[in-house]
């Protein structure tokens, strides 16, 4: 059987990591000799996709064609509101799916975020295979803690695409607390918690570790947040300038948006480290006379932080919650661990510390840390490796709808898994029939903002006054988050059950023609030079050589 | 033994090799072992022979000749003394057992006694596909037996702590239960149905887990066995009338109890079949039980539903019941351990149940129940009483008909806490055969509590465990539960076995993967 190597599918950048030969995490390089790879695609108008550096290269000049921070849009419907955001401000186009999933469309082809997703995976696979000199087909890969169902299967979805087995999905702090805790399994309870601020998404873990068992306590977060927003923030901030100088909407054109998104970040990580810093964009735009725009300006630290103060404060809630979740005070922490690229923002180190009264750890590299975590806990699952194990928790209630819009929590969440929860309801009406039973997930006690999993209906239940028929529920869940419904009438033992899997979004059929024709297409992914200018190019079916076209 | 006594070890790799050695030495009253500097003659010999499973048998001889086998080399001739007819017969029927296991003639193995010390790998090399389909289907099979054990279990003992067990403690137990049945652990195996039935075993471990992490837990799940917590107060014992013929011998004799559990008291299970009419007892077990829901501390107001069943989510203090402690006030006769003889829970039962309160009886008889075999449940089980309650749900979590994979709460068995148990002392110091007749000799006195006699059959048990000789140890456990099945010792000596076997299967599978365990 092949390895299994961890991926970190990040929404800024992914990195794929695997177990040595001495059995520690280390990060893998392709031949072009990095480790990450930015998580951006891009399609030629002739259909040719390109992943990672190359393609945020082309972003600049094939704008509406590259897509980037699809984790954003994975498992989600078009119409939550950070996804409207999104939209607003991407230069590609962000459309509703049939069903009401956020889908991209590039040249006017309707594309799932499952199979953008699943062109990241594949060079990351790539990347895994070029440095080990083996094929791989397996994997773990990395999800944040907060990620309901939907997202999760859909992630799934996009390594079966991709060809790949995906072993386990694994949390984002867990694998974390895995990397940083491998090395110190010394005795002795300790209770951490993993900030991971990263370019999406935000998740909060309170865990336990104790002899290699690493126990999740509660997990909280926001998977709508991350450094993608702080930069949003300062986008906008100069979209709106610039209106305002010159009369000119720069979300109208896409090239200059990428320009300006891209001259954004970078100034931004400039100022982690620096009080200030300058943007030039020279030729930006044309304003309404035809006149360029050479846009210049010093941005500071201070203002990003004034711009973004709500973001800040947004980190403390969930860290709260989990804290009550667990039953503990900050004060029982010993060591915050802190993950993600945006964890590196001076404002936000001084939050963490303020919310838990200490200074965070910075040991490892907050880029790597999630995927050598993965790769630890892939050895784990392969065998090789048995000193750890990893408890960990559902991140969000499970319940029925009940009512109109009320939602009756069944499996409340933080609950380890796996797990069984049982209860108890009766029927609303006399001589009741049947009884239909909704699944969803969420936190609100609106079931309408929970996100539905599925249904399961009881039939011929035998007569009765309201409330006299009851119904138990019984919902198991499993390690990998698959679940069975169990409704059983107690009176007569009728029963029903129903295995749960939330749909990836896309139905098998769809994915199965997806493979199809990615099998007929041969797709130039970071195509290498060679000499006399000839091109390997590589599918995982055909090895063709093709003349290099490095102007695309 | 004098000085002088030349202690060998053998291991039995195969039971092959150990129907070789019986057919061609043991019947004979020799044995010849190979020896590159050969004991004198008249040496006395003792060998502990090791079988494959685990059980050692003990020979003794002197050496009678020093000699050369033309297919062994030199060595030394042993005159065997008389072997033990308990011995013999314990091999013969292991060979028998193994051959039927095997379905071919383990006699097959008389004619190739060739292999002298050879050493047969522990399965026939049929191919590696087959062994480890094998080996998984014998993994799934004894996780399976795992799992009916531990649901026989209160929570302490599926996780194995004691009952006065810190947090410390009872995190360190959960973490090492956790190594070894986490559902991860079982994710390198091919079968589906493998990982499910390890998914069942690892819900019971973390719903006892849950239960007794914290102290107010512990503390509940002790009331719901009927004992105090901390101050395990000998001065309780005391009184225990029940065997109402039968006074006295009640604070030394009655508690040999250690392994001799009381009759669990109450079968809080059994009131789980009456459920509806009796809220209370319920309440702690099934919120207990309910691990699931009301694992954590966020509390969900319930709902205003239509559907009235708020029950579980709530702690069980929240209903007007008590839980169990409510039963045991009805207990004339003061409460814990051993009035838990069952006295205690006899008011509720009766209606129930109508099973004659004996008292003394009445746990046993109860006992049977917990067994958790659904027929008596079912027909036990009142259909709900739509009358019964305004009470909204009874929170009837044990489904009369069980076939579903249930949050079974274990009989509370009331164990432990021997002090001063006489039996129990003799056990610790490893007089078995002692502690054998003093049990017998309790069992005569008081001919109708079977609880003696079970406890007859848990010592000669634990005395084969001294002897390392498993089938028959399991055996005797077996029996003694079906004698007495509230019998807690055989009950947790039976799952420890269990366990046993599940992790050697899975170190045998493991090692046909060629992974390390």
């Amino acid at each position: 059987m092949s390895r299994i190597i961890g991926i970190d599918l990040g929404t800024s950048n992914s990195c794929v990591a695997v177990l040595d030969g001495k059995g520690q995490p280390t990060t893998l390089a392709g031949l072009d000799n990095e480790r990450t790879t930015p998580s951006w695609v891009s399609w030629s108008s002739s259909g040719q996709v390109t992943v990672g550096t190359r393609a945020k290269r082309q972003a600049v000049t094939s704008a509406a064609a590259t897509v980037y921070g699809v984790k954003r849009l994975i498992g989600r419907k078009v119409n939550a509101d950070d996804v409207s955001w999104f939209a607003r401000l991407a230069p590609f186009r962000i459309v509703a799916a049939p069903n009401g999933d956020a889908w991209v469309r590039i040249h006017g082809q309707p594309i799932s975020p499952q199979e953008v997703a699943s062109h990241i995976l594949r060079r990351v696979r790539q990347v895994a295979e070029e440095a080990l000199d083996e094929p791989v087909t397996r994997c773990v890969i990395t999800v944040p803690a907060y990620f309901d169902d939907a997202q999760r299967q859909a992630t799934r979805v996009a390594g079966q695409i991709a060809g790949l087995d995906v072993v386990r999905i694994l949390n984002e702090p867990t694998a974390a607390a895995l990397a940083y805790g491998a090395h110190r399994v010394t005795g002795g309870r300790r209770l951490v918690a993993v900030f991971d601020l990263g370019g999406g998404t935000f998740d909060i873990s309170i865990m336990s570790v104790e002899n290699g068992i690493f126990e999740v306590l509660a997990t909280g977060g926001d998977s709508a947040l991350g450094g993608d927003d702080w930069d949003r923030r300062l986008i906008e901030r100069i979209v709106d300038e610039v209106f305002d100088s010159h009369r000119v909407d720069l979300t109208g054109i896409p090239m200059a948006m990428s320009r300006l998104r891209e001259a954004c970040e970078n100034a931004k990580k400039a100022l982690s480290a620096d009080r200030e810093t300058v943007i030039q964009l020279p030729f930006l735009a044309n304003d309404p006379h035809g006149a360029p725009i050479n846009f210049e300006r010093v941005v500071t630290r201070d203002q990003i932080d004034a711009l973004t103060k709500d973001l800040l404060d947004r980190l403390e809630a969930p860290c709260r919650r989990a804290l009550e979740d667990a039953g503990l005070t900050a004060g029982d922490l010993e060591e915050v661990l802190l993950v993600g690229g945006m964890s590196r923002w001076p404002a936000v180190q001084a939050m963490v510390e303020s919310i838990f009264g200490r200074k965070p750890s910075k040991g490892a590299n907050p880029d790597e840390v999630v995927a050598l975590g993965a790769a630890a806990y892939a050895g784990i699952l392969a065998g090789d490796s048995n000193d750890a194990a990893l408890l960990d928790v559902t991140p969000h209630d499970i319940g029925i709808r009940v009512g109109d819009t009320g939602f009756a929590v069944v499996l409340p969440r933080n609950s380890m898994l796996p797990v069984r929860a049982r209860r108890l309801f009766a029927t609303t009406h006399d001589d009741q029939k049947f009884v239909s039973i909704e699944l969803y997930q969420g936190d609100s006690s609106d079931v309408t903002e929970n996100r539905k999993l599925g249904q399961v209906v009881l039939e011929d239940l035998p007569p009765g006054p309201a409330g006299s028929t009851r119904v138990e529920l019984v919902i198991t869940m499993d390690v990998e988050s698959i679940m069975s419904v169990t409704a059983r009438e107690l009176r007569t033992g009728l029963e029903t059950s129903v295995t749960i899997r939330p749909s990836g979004g896309l139905s098998q059929r769809e994915i199965v023609e997806i493979i199809n024709r990615r099998r007929q297409e041969t797709s130039v992914v970071s195509p290498l030079p060679m000499e006399g200018g000839m091109v390997r190019v590589t599918t995982r079916e055909h090895a063709v050589t093709r003349p290099s076209d490095e102007k695309k | 033994m004098p000085a002088g006594l030349l202690s060998i070890k053998l291991r039995c790799a195969s039971w092959q090799q150990l129907a070789t050695i019986y057919k061609r030495d043991l019947s004979r009253g020799s044995m010849f072992l190979r020896a590159s500097a050969p004991p004198p003659i008249g040496t006395a010999v003792r060998i502990d022979l090791a079988l494959p499973s685990a059980s050692v048998i003990v020979l003794t001889g002197t050496v009678a000749q020093h000699r050369t086998d033309p297919q062994r080399g030199s060595g030394v001739e042993l005159e065997l003394a008389p072997i033990p007819s308990q011995t013999i017969w314990l091999i013969e029927s292991a060979l028998e057992a193994e051959s039927k296991r095997r379905q071919t003639p383990a006699t097959g193995v008389a004619t190739g006694g060739a292999p002298g010390g050879g050493a047969t790998g522990e399965l026939p090399a049929i191919g590696q596909g087959e062994d480890l389909v094998a080996a998984e289907d014998e993994l799934i099979k004894a996780l399976l037996a795992e799992a009916e054990s531990l649901k026989k279990l209160n929570p302490f003992l599926v996780l194995g702590v004691g009952y006065e067990a810190s947090d410390a403690d009872v995190r360190a137990a959960f973490g090492e239960l956790t190594k070894r049945y986490h559902p991860d652990r079982f994710a390198r195996y091919e079968s589906a149905e493998l990982r499910q039935v390890a998914a069942e075993i690892f819900i019971l471990i973390r719903d006892a887990y849950r239960k007794l992490s914290a102290e107010t837990g512990r503390a509940q799940a002790l009331a719901a066995l009927g004992r105090a917590p901390a101050p395990r107060a000998v001065p309780l014992r005391a009184p225990t009338p029940p065997p109402v013929a039968v006074p006295p011998p009640r604070p030394a004799a009655r508690q040999p109890t250690a392994s001799i559990p009381p009759a669990p008291s109450t079968i809080p299970e059994t009131i789980a079949i009456p459920k509806l009419r009796v809220p209370e007892p319920n309440d702690t077990s099934s919120a207990a039980s309910n691990a699931g829901s009301s694992e954590t501390p966020t509390a969900r107001p319930s709902q205003p539903l239509p559907i009235p069943p708020e029950a579980q989510r709530t702690q069980p203090p929240r209903a007007s019941t008590p839980g169990r402690s409510g039963a045991l006030p009805t207990v004339p006769i003061p409460s814990p351990p051993s009035s838990s003889q069952g006295i205690p829970r006899v008011p509720p039962r009766t209606p129930s149940q109508g099973i004659p309160r004996v008292p003394p009886r009445t746990p046993s008889q109860g006992v049977p129940r917990v067994g958790s075999d659904p027929a008596p449940r079912a027909s036990t089980s009142q259909p709900l009483p739509r009358t019964s309650s305004s009470q909204p749900l009874p929170r009837l979590d044990a489904p009369s008909t069980d076939h579903r994979p249930v949050l079974a709460t274990p009989p509370p068995v009331l164990t432990e806490a021997s002090d001063g148990n006489p039996i129990d002392q003799l056990l610790e110091q490893g007089k078995f055969d002692e502690a054998i007749l003093a049990a017998k000799v309790m069992a005569k006195k008081f001919p109708s509590d079977r609880t003696y006699r079970a406890a007859v059959e848990v010592c000669e048990g634990l005395r084969y465990l001294a002897l390392r000789d498993r089938l028959e140890a399991a055996q005797r456990f077996e029996s003694a539960l079906e004698i007495d099945p509230s019998n807690e010792r055989a009950a947790r000596e039976l799952a420890d076995m269990r366990r046993q076997a599940t992790n050697e299967r899975k170190g045998l599978l493991t090692r046909l993967m060629g992974k390390k365990e």
